[in-house]
């Protein structure tokens, strides 16, 4: 049974395929619900593709790890190269307001550590008052980070990689769908805080949301997923050995 | 005989955009690899380090490289499917103690979100409280 689900299903244009249909089932959903949030491109493609995938597991009785890593993380992987030159590129709307990063650099640099220092405090606090593990809590501090710095930190101080990696793709997730809704709610209106918010609560994706809102807040945003990884390198390690992680 | 009002600036070919993309990358994955293991620098954070050097001091124009950056940005929510598809394989860590994950997850966005935002907003205030200017942001 798998090695003829494999000779089907194996290459990686399944992986792609499946990609591309579900993200424009969303888009789709998207537009003729005129935007409801749950209807959310990213989102409903998340949930649908991990659902056919299950599908395919419960049908034919393999594990679903197996399914995953066999049938779509070769396409999956062709598709989630394209983040490296894309994270790239926000180097340009960092360019285009660098009157802004050359005016307030200390003021970004500041409320990134400041602004994460308080983040993990309460991440830590409530994480305890929820009743989470001590594992489970050390893989939650590190999510301020991209993936790639979050997860070795979370390994580091004896978290667990894959929790810390969910942590960060839901962040992105749900910052994509509801971060205008949150920003009003908060009342933010400074466009620096907003940018700075944004890229360190949603990574990548909170870039991409954050130029939606304004180049202001995109070139912030940018700049803030660049140094936002490098203090939480130093403030998470230090942080999880204080409270004796 | 230069005249200001060029109907259509020559276009630097994708060719060429992907090409100067490819040598950064290819660079910061150099750089990346230098970093010792406890102390993580990826790739792709070298990477747009470097271009924004390389714009600020003026060795390559926005403009031949803005074609493609823009389409990559463009389909950014696309190319996260495969993570948000990834999450397939944390079916079994979600079983255990998922609910509370998920809501703790939850939390944390919005608490780095507006803990971000509320320092910097206060930290510009500050700033403008001491030097005693208030400069409206355009």
């Amino acid at each position: 049974m798998q090695a003829e689900l494999l000779k089907f299903l194996g290459t990686p244009m399944f992986g792609i395929a499946l990609s591309l249909v579900v993200y424009l089932i969303g888009d789709f959903l998207f537009k003729k619900t005129h935007g409801f949030f749950l209807f959310q491109p990213l989102f409903v493609s998340m949930v649908l593709g991990i659902f056919i995938l299950w599908l395919i597991a419960k049908s034919t009785n393999i594990n679903i790890t197996w399914i995953y890593t066999n049938l779509y993380k070769p396409g999956g992987d062709i598709i989630f190269w394209f983040l490296y030159p894309a994270t790239i590129a926000f180097a340009i709307p960092l360019f285009k307001r660098n009157d802004i990063v050359k005016k307030y650099w200390l003021e970004i640099v500041l409320s990134l550590i400041i602004g994460l220092g308080i983040s993990v405090v309460i991440m830590y606090f409530v994480s305890k008052l929820i009743g989470l593990n001590q594992a489970a809590i050390a893989s939650m501090l590190p999510q301020a980070a991209t993936t790639a710095v979050a997860m070795p930190i979370a390994q580091g101080i004896h978290g667990i990689p894959a929790i810390t990696a969910m942590a960060c793709i839901l962040n992105a997730v749900i910052i994509y769908a509801i971060g205008d809704w949150l920003i009003k709610i908060f009342r933010l209106k400074n466009p620096i805080g907003i940018g700075l918010g944004l890229g360190t609560a949603g990574h990548t994706l909170g870039s991409a949301k954050a130029l939606e809102l304004g180049p202001i807040e995109g070139s912030m945003a940018a700049i803030s997923v660049v140094i936002i990884s490098i203090v939480v390198d130093i403030v998470v390690p230090l942080f999880a050995n204080l409270v004796h992680l | 005989m230069e005249n200001k009002s060029k109907p259509k600036k020559s276009e630097t070919s994708i060719i060429v955009q992907m090409g100067i993309f490819a040598v950064i990358l290819f660079v910061s994955y150099l750089i990346s690899s230098l970093f010792p293991k406890n102390f993580p620098v990826p790739a792709p954070v070298v990477g747009l380090i470097i271009l924004y050097l390389l714009l600020t001091f003026k060795i390559i124009k926005p403009e031949q490289i803005e074609k493609l950056s823009n389409f990559l940005i463009g389909i950014l929510a696309f190319l996260f499917v495969p993570s948000g598809i990834q999450l397939a394989a944390s079916l079994d860590i979600m079983k255990q103690s998922g609910v509370q994950l998920v809501i703790m997850i939850i939390i944390s966005t919005v608490v780095m979100l507006v803990s971000v935002a509320l320092v910097a907003t206060f930290l510009i205030w500050l700033r403008n409280k001491i030097f005693g200017k208030k400069d409206e942001l355009k």
